[in-house]
């Protein structure tokens, strides 16, 4: 079934190696195909991986996640390189792509790593952890968490001293500090954007103090500390390292928000965090939760009965719209907000806030590509153009899109999404095939 | 007997070291007669883990592998597969759950679920120690897939599967394609109508050389299991001929003087027994509904296409995957639910057909509507029915809805009946589009909806609205239109044919719902779109691709390779009582006679392993292959210490 076998060729590249393009890339090279995968970050499974269990099932995250992205990456169709990008994507006049393919340095060898961590101790700088989203610190000389794939140290250059210690303390010599950027260009017939998305910056709402005040912060830094590699092993409010006993979700932050130029709802910010308050129960078991919400979106399979399954639980949900926090000396918070259901503005105060923040597009995908066009929609997610007959279609004949880089989803819609991209994918290969075998 | 066993006990990163010592495991067997080593790894499933494994097993030479984690459900692929890479057969691997079994179970007993660790990986041990080398079964697969479904679900997944090269029975139980979606007009945020999506469909798929359609066709009957599945179809005539001459057939319909509720249009019209549901319907060929028809002979007197000799068809076929799009019905709302049965109530989906037949005025019952009042969720978030889910798409088609009837229509007034909207997405800028047309919305709780009744000649709807405070409001509504759910489908006569499981929620159930929605437990069964459960049509389509690829991926090749873990028979034994034929849930079994005697056989290609045929055996004479009695005994014996 292999059509190609020269080492820059591939029947599929793609970009973005998160839940959808993993899907997409297994899906693909279970039908034989030769895949290239790439992912701008040091390790694959994208966000999905972080997270801490799934909803509605509950799922640990982890363990669901780990054997996909270990089926992934010892798949022999699949060649993954992270930390590398496309760019300068053309389409040649049979119908086919050409893409530079940019991996940027690690300074590790990832084939000799043996993930000893040896490195990590040796290495004496200490920055914010980004995976841990900035709860805890690392080193530079860092494994990025300990199921990343590939489980191999990177070297934060931008914070490294350059002092020398891990390059000492390595016992297979993998450090190479010579390493410059790498430049392919490779050959594909089709190409599949699973580029994901952003997170929405709460700083942008001075309002709500996050950045400011110590105990607010985002889903995601929760998330992190409900995880089964979480950072405290315990839920903990950053201020004073005390077990919050009153937590507060703001729903909505960065979403169905005109002002800050996302009118859409983010589809899975209700339902994260109606499970997140439902792990803390289980976690801290005298803490009150309360969801303060415009709807509660429990759309989905199994959603409104697990929406059902909080509110009989005991976590609370509010109806009401949060205008403003301020933070008091002992690090609690008031929080003000308009209680539908009273009819009257009130404050009430919690020891912690969670901000449930939205999900935005990624930029930067149509620049991706060269002498071609890829149209985004009004929300600047790529534009599906067939959106009803085939969903997975862009502007471009032969890209196609997989995943939330065309709109919010949760991760089954993620997955069916993936599907509907590898099939059309795998169908265009097929003509590419048929083409290139006549010619 | 294995003497080189490698057993690894994984922390899964606090969820088992919490309350199980992990080491103290580690040590307690690393002694134990044929254990090479004992480790203990944070996450056994992580790719670095993975890798120890492999190293160990073809650095050591192990020839057994014990994996001591969560439930095999979750992990006994990932390792099975690293023991094949290694070259170690995958069937001297026994998986320990120690996660769901023991330390969640016993999370109050440390000391115990440390304890029971222990005796868990002691019997895994002992029933490695016995384990034997077994090999796929191969079978040859048909690559020809049933599509059952021709709606848009099943049409799109039947052309991806035509294009990859499959062969394809797209399989309708109506006369008709395009389901549901042919039954509506104009789509939410795109410039087609719901019968043009159709059409543009079933253009691509009725010339398509790998397509087969049959219309009024069911299946009746299932046998065979993936890659070869044995279905018999049933096709009903349309009693109209092959050539048929598309005038006389116009006088037909126009003669016939049956009446009948017209389904398409949620029987709010009547429609004839031969009969088209709307003009540009495919295949462009009316039928006769022969349940309804007088056989009165009046269409055959003016028209030479009527053939009352045509025969109900069975035809056998086989098949290597069947991908299921059945779809789903519409909630049917009981008697005076939400004033259901009073002449100015309707469903969505029959405010819809009225929408399409009303051009310049909103006319119903010959009364003009200026006054809708939309009570949401008639059917679904029941507080007291059984529908507790939501049907996910009937907020965005409500408020869809009204954007449509204030376009076609001049001084609409509408009033939303909600329980919180949920326009998920970038169905949002549809909530916001309504609200700036002066649409009111009126919004209650689950347990406290609003009402409708009729106050003489008037139709008022009742709510305590929440979001003003709990007022009682009244509204006087010109027509109520009950937004009802969906179901599954209520003729679920395919599901039991195919044995497909259901949720609690009554539509069919998926493998995983969040990694594996279009698989099922039945190898070679797919399911697609809102048989699943509540879907739009980006959503349903998506699915069908999904479902479609994965359909795909069992037949293209034309090889399968099966579990050998299956039931055999011992020929000497066996007196053939039939109990296990009895007692097989996929009729794996058969009566044979070999040599004079009569035994019982086993179909490989059928067997699932499932072990329902071995205690049920008085003689004893079945035995399961990687599950023997010997091995299972000294696992027994390892766990109680004996």
């Amino acid at each position: 079934m292999q059509y190609q076998t020269d080492n820059n060729s591939y029947d599929a590249l793609v970009i973005g190696a998160g839940i959808a393009g993993g899907e997409a890339a297994l899906n693909l090279a279970n039908l034989g195909y030769k895949v290239l995968l790439i992912d701008k970050d040091l390790t694959i499974g994208g966000k999905m991986i972080m997270l801490s269990k799934v909803f509605p099932t509950l799922d640990c995250s982890a363990c669901i996640t780990t054997p996909k992205v270990s089926e992934i990456s010892r798949h022999p169709n699949i060649k993954i390189l992270t930390s590398t990008q496309a760019s300068n994507i053309t389409q040649k006049s049979d119908g086919t792509f050409m893409a530079e393919i940019t991996t940027k340095p690690r300074y590790v060898e990832i084939e000799d790593c043996t993930g000893c961590q040896l490195c990590e101790e040796a290495c004496p700088v200490i920055v914010k952890d980004q995976y841990q989203y900035d709860l805890v610190g690392r080193k530079a000389a860092y494994i990025p968490f300990s199921i990343a794939s590939p489980r191999a140290a990177a070297i934060d250059i931008e914070n490294c001293t350059l002092c020398g210690a891990c390059e000492r303390a390595c016992p297979t010599n993998c450090i190479d500090f010579t390493q410059t950027d790498k430049k392919i260009t490779i050959k594909c017939n089709t190409v599949i954007l699973a580029t994901g998305f952003q997170l929405f910056d709460p700083t942008l709402i001075p309002r709500y103090g996050f950045g400011r005040f110590k105990n607010v912060i985002t889903s995601m830094q929760m998330e992190r500390q409900l995880a089964p590699t979480r950072p405290f092993n315990t839920v903990l409010r950053p201020s004073d390292g005390k077990l919050p006993d009153n937590i507060a979700y703001v729903l909505c932050t960065g979403s169905r928000d005109k002002t800050l130029g996302n009118p859409i709802c983010s589809q899975v910010c209700c339902m994260y965090s109606t499970k997140q308050a439902q792990l803390l129960m289980g976690a801290l078991p005298m803490a009150d939760i309360t969801l303060y919400y415009l709807h509660i979106r429990a759309f989905g399979k199994g959603f409104n009965e697990f929406y059902a399954q909080a509110q009989s639980m005991g976590v609370e949900f509010v109806k009401g719209k949060v205008a403003k926090i301020t933070e008091k000396e002992n690090g609690n918070l008031i929080l003000r907000y308009e209680d539908i259901n009273g009819n009257v503005v009130k404050e009430t105060e919690h020891d912690m806030v969670v901000l449930s923040v939205g999900i935005l597009p990624n930029v930067g995908i149509q620049e991706l590509f060269s002498g071609i066009n890829l149209e985004l929609d009004e929300f600047n997610y790529v534009k599906q153009t067939d959106v009803l007959a085939s969903p997975a279609a862009t502007s471009i004949n032969g890209v196609f899109v997989a995943g939330t880089a065309s709109a919010p989803m949760d991760i089954p819609d993620s997955i069916l999404s993936a599907g509907a991209a590898s099939a059309e994918a795998a169908n265009y290969i097929r003509k590419m095939s048929e083409i290139n075998v006549s010619v | 007997m294995k003497n080189k066993i490698g057993v690894y006990i994984c922390h899964c990163g606090g969820n088992i070291s919490d309350y199980v010592d992990v080491e103290k495991v580690r040590d307690a067997v690393k002694d134990i007669e044929g254990v090479e080593i004992s480790v203990d790894t944070m996450f056994a499933c992580a790719d670095s883990s993975q890798k120890q494994i492999f190293n160990d097993i073809k650095e050591k030479q192990l020839d057994g592998l014990v994996v001591a984690s969560c439930s095999p459900k979750l992990h006994y692929p990932t390792f099975s597969a690293v023991a094949e890479r290694a070259g170690l057969n995958k069937y001297n691997y026994v998986h320990a759950n120690i996660r769901e079994q023991v330390s969640w179970a016993h999370s109050d007993n440390k000391l115990g679920a440390t304890e029971k660790a222990i005796q868990a990986v002691k019997a895994a041990i002992a029933g490695v120690k016995e384990s034997i080398s077994l090999e796929p079964i191969k079978i040859k697969s048909q690559k020809i897939v049933a599509v059952i479904g021709a709606g848009v679900a099943g049409m799109r997944a039947a052309k991806e599967l035509a294009d990859l090269g499959v062969k394809v029975y797209l399989i309708e139980r109506e006369y008709f394609v395009g389901g549901r979606v042919a039954q509506l007009d104009y789509l939410c945020r795109v410039q087609e109508t719901g019968k043009e999506l159709v059409t543009r469909m079933y253009e691509a798929i009725h010339k398509h050389e790998n397509i087969t359609l049959f219309t009024g066709a069911e299946i009746i009957e299932k046998g065979g299991s993936i890659g070869n599945f044995k279905i018999k179809l049933k096709i009903t005539p349309r009693y109209i001929k092959k050539d048929c001459n598309e005038d006389e057939l116009k006088k037909a319909i126009e003669v016939c003087p049956v009446e009948v509720d017209d389904d398409f249009n949620f029987n709010i019209t009547k429609r004839k027994a031969i009969y088209k549901n709307y003009p540009s319907e495919y295949p462009q060929k009316p039928a006769i509904d022969i349940k309804n028809c007088t056989r009165c002979g009046e269409c055959e007197k003016v028209c030479s296409s009527i053939d009352f000799n045509q025969k109900e068809e069975i035809l056998d076929l086989t098949v290597g995957s069947i991908l299921t799009a059945t779809g789903f019905d519409p909630y049917r709302p009981k008697e005076n639910e939400f004033g259901w049965g009073l002449d100015n109530v309707v469903t969505l989906p029959q405010f819809r057909r009225i929408i399409n037949m009303c051009d310049d005025k909103l006319i119903y019952n010959g009364k003009e509507i200026k006054e809708i009042a939309y009570i949401y969720c008639v059917g679904s978030r029941q507080v007291d029915g059984e529908n507790k889910y939501c049907s996910r798409y009937c907020c965005t088609a409500t408020l869809y809805t009204s954007i449509l009837t204030h376009k076609k229509y001049k001084n609409i007034h509408a009033y939303h009946f909600n329980r919180g909207i949920r326009t998920y997405g970038k169905q949002e800028v549809i909530y916001d589009e309504v609200s700036q047309l002066g649409d009111i919305f009126l919004q209650s709780y689950e347990y406290d909806p609003a009402t409708v009744e009729k106050q003489g000649d008037k139709t008022i709807v009742k709510v305590k609205d929440i979001l003003t405070n709990n007022t009682e409001i009244e509204v006087e509504a010109d027509l109520v239109v009950l937004v009802t759910g969906m179901e599954p489908r209520k003729d679920n006569s395919i599901g039991d044919v195919l044995k497909i499981p259901k949720g609690r929620d009554r539509f069919y159930n998926e493998i995983h719902m969040k990694l594996r929605p279009v698989e099922t437990v039945i190898d070679g069964i797919t399911i697609a779109g809102a048989c699943q459960g509540p879907k739009n049509i980006l959503e349903s389509v998506n699915s069908a691709l999904s479902a479609a690829t994965k359909s795909y991926s069992i037949v293209n090749t034309g090889e399968l390779a099966l579990e050998p873990i299956i039931a055999s028979v011992n020929e000497d034994t066996c007196t053939w009582c039939g109990l296990c034929a009895d007692a097989c849930p996929y009729d794996a079994i058969e009566l044979i006679n070999k040599n004079g005697k009569d035994i019982a056989e086993i179909n490989k290609s059928v067997c699932k392993g499932c072990g329902m045929c071995l205690p049920v055996c008085e003689s004893d004479s079945i035995e399961m292959s990687g599950f023997t009695n010997n091995i299972i005994e000294n696992m027994i014996s390892a766990y109680a210490d004996i």
